[in-house]
Formats: structure tokens, C-alpha cells, sequence
């Protein structure tokens, strides 16, 4: 596809140079050697979304043999190898990764930017989050690793860890920590460098202040586990004495490195699911924020505080209680931010007039499962009652609420919401359904009995309980919770699948959202925007639609919805636009193009698209100028024809 | 060992405030997640066939009072935390039913005299050594009504020694040695586990501790330190012998020193 082109001269915001996105070369080879944001999205999305299959089937692995006491199913190597790869697959290789191949493909839409500022670092990122889940999965061929979820030490040194499988786990883990902290530099560098005009800070929308914040957090916790690893592999390949017993290092080092880059990441994928819920919360009930910089400012102090609480986990190991006492103040202070994010979500709904679409039903299940997952947390900050409660199936629990709701839920509300933008075309609403309701309950069903069990003292990653202990009902049905967490996940994946190519068709605006990708086609074109326009107010895509609604009022237009109506000025623009093009100049590509919308309307939802482009007199072809992506095209057909 | 939705049931002052501050957080926390799940989902019930959104923005005292309220209710619980968690670890002197004449190696006020025990984690059994010297595994015997002090530490991995009716968790790290206390208020056995992750045995690294009258501890000790001389005796005889499966008697010639290259 060959994008409009134009010389800049006094027209700034116009697209001067085509990114080279691989055109030219096919199918595949374009993909993995584009420089395009959006292709690398793609690849993190979707390299994700297999991690996150691999992930279940850990999971469903490890619950079989579960399910009775005493069971001998799987042997306990194999037990400890599946549960070594079971953490890093679903946080390192499937939570963080969807959320940064969202970010990669919405974001720069969203501050509207033509382009992200270092595209090759970008897709450097992306290959090296491959290389190093590669790693870590290229060590099943041979022996992998048996460490356990965080690899402590000293477990995995190579007096205990005798195989080379802690030195795949260590390098694929650092491979991954090395591509966030590139992931972070090119996402920092794009939103502070290349956002729309006007698109101050306070006019950013809440996903890409997410990200923002979410790239910061990467790239100060990323070089600490690779510092972290580097400091095991030498221990255990070239006699380093880093964690070293007795020749000056201790073991706790590395707990210590170890646990802020895990609880930052934690945090990551908690920050990263806010930042789209409240995109979903805002645009399914029509509402603005409640409080957009209240938002914005408690997900940073969020970060911050959870990051600074790293020790919440090591209450019970030797560490001087002055220390113990300010991790309990900062994770005791995280309920102010975290809070506050909650009360603005219930206020922007409640004022709302609401439609339950799938990325609304998700975002909302997602939302429950982190107050649950988050509260349980707080609990547990508490010294004492983590000293309790930490390393049971209870703090287990608590971990995979938070973490199912915002990894997986929140995952797939984005996912959902953002899935017309990225491909064009809807999810299926019944799986949808299906699919939310098998996770949810799912979810709950794994998760409360083992929290009772771990009650009863059942301790975190153990590949066997005594039936003398009370647990075995408990674990019955937590393993009966997984298979059908499973079975939800799959669905959604399927969904995904079948959607890519066979899904409804989506016109731009897909939901209605006030956010400029929105205003971007669906899939956006390799530069994004034709015309960038100005950014008055941090709902640039509804400003758009009122300057287009005053532009029309001679044409009758019904009052009500139609400022949230934009397909059928936009249709009705590209319509003419297309007809145009079609009859002074036969590009099949650009009329393919502008013909998008069109195709749009057909599959956009009645409650949004209430009125359609009949409405509209005969030969009218209201506000084609006043949509500034179509005036663009209407300048790209001057010199053409 | 579990007292319903409560960690096991407490026998010791410091797992009683345990527990206190368990059951206070249970509470708090559960209320708040009530109330913010309940807000959110009646914010979204039956508002489908709103007409139109109110288009509310919160004002930015409305926002502070919230973030004041939230900042209050975090100051208290951490007033809280730090209350109870002193009181947890403060250790308890000795009752008049304990065993007065505990020995002990540490500086502690003479009216508490603790029993110091030490704890040793290993791959995957639990060691304790009594101040006498007698040792034993797995079962810790310790007499009832009288604070125990424990040394923990391990000599290969990371371990945690939890026995939840009588305290909270304290991890052993080898290079380092973690300190916890129990004063137990009834005679009976108590379960414990480890909760990290230590290798291939990890699940079997269970602990017992073994509450008894203050005599019975003495006559135990007794027989244990018999049983272990008798032990002992009869593997040095085998030694000697050459009798002992898989043991060489080593010669005073090429014992101690390696040959320097």
C-alpha cells in the first residue's frame, strides 16, 4: 500500500517520509522487518497470546497432579520444571508483553503520532522478548530449569542447580528484562517527543499516561534483574562470589534484585490494565473522567509506592525491622492511590449511560478481581499477618487474583476494545460472553478453596499435600477452577483467531471512543493520519465530532446522539470522497483506503451508529472538510488528478 | 491445624497477636473490597437505558477528601501494624509453670530465662539442638509454659520455619541466623511446614514441635542424649570393625592435609 506523500513546505503536521515498512517484500519477511509500531504490536500481541496458552497449559499441568493427595501423575522434576516456567511465562512472557504490544500499536494513535520515535529499537524489543522466551522454552529440549518461580538463591547456584538449565532460565529472563528496557526507551522518547500538537500533558489519555508510566517503571527495574542475572550466570559459570556464602556475598542480594524487578513488574501489569479500563470505563458510559489527572497521578504514586514495597514479600527473612517497617508504611500507603483510581472508575459509571459490550463486561470483571487481589495484598502488608499468611496458597491467591484480573481480564478488555483498531474487524460477542464467564468463575472456583487451603497451611509450590491435612476438597476444587479458567482463556484466543479474518467489520470508530485513535482508520494506514489535527481538550476525537455537527446544523441533523455518532459523517465523508476518487482517478488502493468506512458501517453497532447515512438529504455531503482526516484526502487528490 | 477462616488456632502470645492482627485486616480489607466492588457494580446496574450521560467531572476538593480519608485510614493501620507487630515479637518471660531453670547462652533479663533452641534447615529435615547439646530432627520437644527462644539458620538453602499455631514465619538463610520466640500455653503436638521452595523434597520439609510438661521435657532429654551416645557408640564400634556399610576408617596418616600441587 502506498500512503499519500507530500512535501512539507508550510504544512508541518503533513507526513514528509514514508517509514519504511517493509513494503515491497512479502507476507511474512514484511512483517518481521517493518518498522511500523503497529506490525510490532502485532508480533508482541500475538507472540503473547501463544505464551499465554503455553502459560495455561503449565497451569492445568500442574493442577492434574493436584488434584488427589499424595498423587504421583508427574514426577517432581518435572513438577518443579513446569513450575520454574510457569511464573516467568505468565507475567514475563504473556501479562507484559500483551500490554506492551497494545501500547506499541495504540499509543502513538492515541497522542497522535505519526510514527514512534526509534522504530528500530522498537522492533529490536520485540525480537529480543522472542529470543528470550525462546531460551527459557529451548531448555525443555535438553534439561530446564528446577528452581523454582524466582530462581532464589542459593538453589540455583550450581552446587544445587547442577544442570545448565538455571543458565537458560537466567539468560532467557535477562533477555526479556533487556527488551522492556528498549521497549522503554522508544516509548518514552515517543510520547514525550512526538505527540499531536496541543496534546499537552494534562490531554494525554489515561492508556498512554499507563504506558508512560509503565515504560519508566521498565526501564528502572529492567537493568536491575539483568544486573541481577548477569550476577548468577558468573556465580555459576566463572567462579563469581556475588551470592556467595561466606566469601563476602549473600544469598539475599539476589532475593532482594530479584523481588524489586518481580513486584515492579507486578506492578506494571496492574498500572497497564488501569490505563485501559479507564479508557473502556470513560468511553462505554459516554462519560469524560470523572477525574483524568486524579487518574493519571494516583497510577504514577502507585508505581512508585509498589516498586519502594519490594520487601512486602520478605517479612520473615532477616532483615532489620526499620527497614521491615517502611516497607509496611509505603504498601500500606498504596491504598490512597489505588483507591482513588477506584472511586473515579465507580464515579465516571455511575453518571453514565452504559452498554454492555465485551470490553466493558471484561474491564468491569477485571476491575473486581484486582480490589479483591489488591486488598488481600494490603491485608498482608501488615507485618505480622504476612508473616502469617506470606508463601501460603493464601498470598498465592491474592497474587493470582490481582494478576488474572488485570493480566488476563484486563488484558482481554483491551484486547477486546482495541481488537477493531488493530485488524478491523469485532471479536464475536458470544464467545465473548462464554469466554468472560468461564474466567471469572473459573478464576474464582481456583482461587478461593486454595486461598482455605493454604489456611489449613498449605504452603506455595509444593507438587504434593498430605491427605492427613484437610486440604484434599480444597485442592479438589481449585484444580476443577483451573480447567475451566483454561477453557475461558482458549476461548477468548479462539475468538481472536477466528475474528482476525472472519470478524464483523469495524468502521474506525469502532465504540465511540473520544480518544484520537479513533479518528485513525481501522488499520490505521502505515503513517497513521493523513492530517494530524489540533488538540483542544482531552476528548479531541468529540471535539472533531461537534465542529462536524456545527458545520451540518443546516442540514437538520437529529439533535439527540449524534455527537456520538461519528460514522455517518465520516461514512458519508469517505463515501463522497471515494466516489471522487473512483471517478476521476481509478487507484484500486486509494479507493480501497477511503472506502473503509464505509465497509465500517455495516458492522458498527446500532446503539452508536444510531443514525445512519440515509439520514442525510440526498446529494448533501455535510462536513468533508470539517473531518480533518477526509480534508487531507481531499488535498491528496489535487495533485493527483 | 487450622481454626476455620483463621490461621491455626494460636498457643502462643506472639501467634495470638497474630492473630488479632489477622482477624483486624481480615475485616478492614474485606469491608473496603465490599464496599469498592458493591460501588462498582451497582454504578453500571440498570443504567443501560439511561438517556444520556450526566457528563460529571469531579472537583478537586471532592478528590482530596477522598485521598484524605484513604491517607487516615492507612495511617491507622499502620499505627496498627507497628503495635502488633512489636508485641508479636517481644518475647515473654517464663511462667510459673514452665521450666525455671531453662539454661540459656543469650543476654536476656534474667527473669524471662528462654530455652534456646538452635534451628537448622536443611535439604529437606529440620535439626534442633538443645542448650545441653542433645539434638534431635523433625520433632521439636520443648516444655510447656516457657519461652523458647530459636537461633534458625540453614547450612544449604533457603528454608522457612513455620509452625502457624505458634508464631510467624522466619526464613532460614544460610550465612545469617534468623530469630523467633514461642511461649507455648498448652501441652499438645503442632504442625509445621516449610514455605520456600527448596528442590525436589521441598513438600516432605514438614515440622513438628512437641509440647510438654516441664519433667517430661527433662526425662526426654535424658533419653534422647542416651539414645544418641548409644547411637554413636555403636557406629564408632562398626567403624572400628570395618563392619560399617559404605565407611572407611581413616588412618591418622592421610587424614587432614591435601597435598599441595
Amino acid at each position: 500500500m502506498t500512503p499519500p506523500l507530500h512535501t512539507a513546505g508550510s504544512h508541518p503536521e503533513v507526513v514528509t517520509e514514508l517509514l519504511d515498512d517493509g513494503a515491497g517484500r512479502s507476507g511474512s519477511v514484511q512483517l518481521a522487518t517493518s518498522g511500523d509500531h503497529k506490525a510490532v504490536g502485532r508480533m508482541f500481541i500475538a507472540t503473547a497470546l501463544t505464551f499465554l496458552a503455553a502459560a495455561v497449559t503449565l497451569l492445568v499441568a500442574m493442577r492434574i497432579q493436584l488434584i488427589i493427595p499424595e498423587a504421583t501423575i508427574i514426577r517432581p522434576a518435572i513438577f518443579d520444571r513446569l513450575l520454574s516456567a510457569y511464573g516467568v511465562t505468565s507475567v514475563l512472557l504473556f501479562a507484559v508483553p500483551l500490554f506492551l504490544g497494545l501500547i506499541s500499536h495504540i499509543v502513538p494513535l492515541q497522542i497522535g503520532a505519526r510514527a514512534v520515535a526509534l522504530p528500530r529499537v522498537n522492533a529490536l524489543s520485540y525480537w529480543t522478548y522472542l529470543m528470550g522466551g525462546l531460551t527459557i522454552y529451548g531448555s525443555f529440549l535438553w534439561r530446564p530449569a528446577e528452581a523454582g518461580t524466582f530462581a532464589l538463591l542459593p538453589l540455583s547456584d550450581n552446587v544445587f542447580s547442577t544442570s545448565h538449565g538455571v543458565d537458560a532460565w537466567a539468560c532467557g529472563v535477562g533477555l526479556v528484562a533487556l527488551a522492556f528496557v528498549f521497549f522503554a526507551v522508544n516509548m518514552i522518547a515517543t510520547v514525550r517527543l512526538n505527540r499531536a500538537p496541543g496534546m499537552v500533558w494534562r490531554r494525554v489519555p489515561l492508556f498512554s499516561v499507563a504506558a508512560t508510566i509503565v515504560s519508566y517503571t521498565l526501564l528502572i527495574i529492567g537493568p536491575i534483574m539483568i544486573a541481577a542475572v548477569t550476577m548468577l550466570f558468573i556465580d555459576r559459570n566463572f567462579d563469581g562470589i556475588f551470592y556467595e556464602t561466606g566469601e563476602g556475598g549473600a544469598p539475599l542480594l539476589y532475593e532482594h534484585l530479584a523481588f524489586i524487578f518481580f513486584t515492579g513488574i507486578y506492578v506494571v501489569v496492574i498500572v497497564s490494565a488501569m490505563g485501559a479500563i479507564s479508557e473502556i470505563f470513560s468511553t462505554f458510559s459516554r462519560q469524560p473522567h470523572f477525574g483524568q489527572r486524579t487518574i493519571a497521578g494516583s497510577m504514577a504514586a502507585f508505581a512508585v509506592l509498589g516498586v519502594l514495597a519490594w520487601m512486602q514479600n520478605m517479612y520473615s527473612a532477616p532483615i532489620a525491622a526499620g527497614f521491615l517497617y517502611f516497607t509496611m508504611l509505603v504498601a500500606l500507603a498504596a491504598v490512597i492511590p489505588a483507591g482513588l483510581i477506584i472511586f473515579n472508575w465507580i464515579a465516571t459509571l455511575r453518571g453514565g449511560s452504559t452498554s454492555m459490550r465485551p470490553p466493558l463486561t471484561f474491564a468491569l470483571g477485571a476491575a473486581v478481581l484486582i480490589i479483591i487481589g489488591l486488598a488481600g495484598e494490603w491485608a498482608q502488608s501488615v507485618i505480622p499477618v504476612g508473616r502469617q499468611l506470606d508463601n501460603t496458597m493464601v498470598a498465592w491467591g491474592d497474587t493470582h487474583f490481582a494478576l488474572i484480573g488485570a493480566g488476563v481480564l484486563g488484558g482481554f478488555a483491551a484486547l477486546y476494545y482495541w481488537f477493531p483498531k488493530i485488524t478491523g474487524r469485532y471479536m464475536g460477542a458470544s464467545l465473548a460472553r462464554l469466554s468472560f464467564g468461564a474466567i471469572i468463575g473459573g478464576t474464582l472456583l481456583m482461587v478461593i478453596p486454595a486461598q482455605l487451603a493454604g489456611l489449613e497451611g498449605m504452603p506455595v509450590d509444593v507438587y504434593e499435600y498430605f491427605s492427613d491435612t484437610g486440604m484434599s476438597f480444597y485442592n479438589l476444587l481449585s484444580s476443577l477452577g483451573a480447567f475451566v479458567l483454561a477453557a475461558g482463556v482458549l476461548l477468548t484466543l479462539v475468538n481472536a483467531a477466528a475474528s482476525y479474518n472472519n470478524g464483523t467489520e469495524a468502521g474506525p470508530d469502532a465504540w465511540g471512543g473520544d480518544t484520537l485513535e479513533w479518528f485513525a482508520l481501522s488499520p490505521a494506514p502505515p503513517h497513521n493520519f493523513d492530517l494530524v489535527p489540533d488538540v483542544r481538550s482531552n476528548e479531541p476525537y468529540r471535539d472533531i465530532r461537534e465542529a462536524v455537527r456545527r458545520r451540518s446544523t443546516d442540514l437538520q441533523l437529529p439533535p439527540a446522539r449524534t455527537e456520538s455518532a461519528p460514522e455517518p459523517v465520516a461514512v458519508a465523508a469517505g463515501e463522497s470522497v471515494a466516489e471522487e476518487q473512483a471517478a476521476s482517478e481509478p487507484d484500486p488502493e486509494a479507493a480501497a483506503v477511503e472506502a473503509e468506512p464505509e465497509d465500517g458501517d455495516t458492522g458498527a453497532e446500532q446503539e452508536f451508529g444510531g443514525t445512519s447515512e440515509l439520514d442525510y438529504p440526498e446529494g448533501e455531503e455535510p462536513a468533508s472538510e470539517a473531518d480533518g482526516g477526509e480534508t487531507e484526502a481531499d488535498e491528496d487528490d489535487g495533485p493527483v488528478a | 491445624m487450622a481454626g476455620g477462616l483463621t490461621p491455626a488456632s494460636p498457643v502462643s502470645p506472639g501467634a495470638e497477636d497474630t492473630q488479632t492482627a489477622y482477624i483486624v485486616m481480615v475485616v478492614i480489607s474485606l469491608l473496603l473490597a465490599i464496599a469498592l466492588v458493591g460501588g462498582l457494580l451497582s454504578a453500571v446496574r440498570g443504567r443501560g437505558a439511561a438517556p444520556e450521560p450526566r457528563r460529571t467531572r469531579g472537583t478537586s476538593s471532592l478528590q482530596t477528601r477522598v485521598a484524605a480519608g484513604l491517607s487516615v485510614l492507612a495511617l491507622i493501620v499502620f499505627v496498627f501494624g507497628i503495635v502488633m507487630t512489636e508485641s508479636s515479637s517481644e518475647v515473654e518471660g517464663t511462667g510459673p509453670d514452665g521450666l525455671l531453670t531453662a539454661q540459656t547462652d543469650l543476654q536476656i533479663p534474667a527473669d524471662a530465662k528462654p530455652l534456646n533452641i538452635r534451628v537448622s534447615g536443611q535439604q529437606w529435615l529440620w535439626r534442633y539442638e538443645y542448650p545441653d547439646g542433645t539434638f534431635s530432627y523433625y520433632e521439636m520437644v520443648v516444655p510447656v509454659d516457657t519461652a523458647v527462644v530459636l537461633d534458625i539458620e540453614s547450612i544449604d538453602v533457603l528454608h522457612t520455619w513455620w509452625v502457624p499455631a505458634l508464631g510467624g514465619m522466619a526464613d532460614a538463610v544460610p550465612g545469617s541466623s534468623n530469630k523467633a520466640w514461642f511461649k507455648a500455653d498448652e501441652t499438645g503436638s503442632f504442625e509445621g511446614t516449610s514455605t520456600t521452595f527448596s528442590g525436589p523434597g521441598y513438600p516432605v520439609m514438614r515440622a513438628r514441635v512437641t509440647v510438654v510438661e516441664p519433667d517430661e521435657y527433662q526425662a526426654w532429654l535424658g533419653t534422647q542424649a542416651e539414645g544418641i551416645q548409644e547411637a554413636q557408640a555403636a557406629v564408632k564400634a562398626a567403624v572400628e570393625d570395618g563392619t560399617a556399610p559404605g565407611v572407611e576408617l581413616e588412618t591418622g596418616g592421610d587424614s587432614g592435609e591435601e597435598p599441595t600441587p
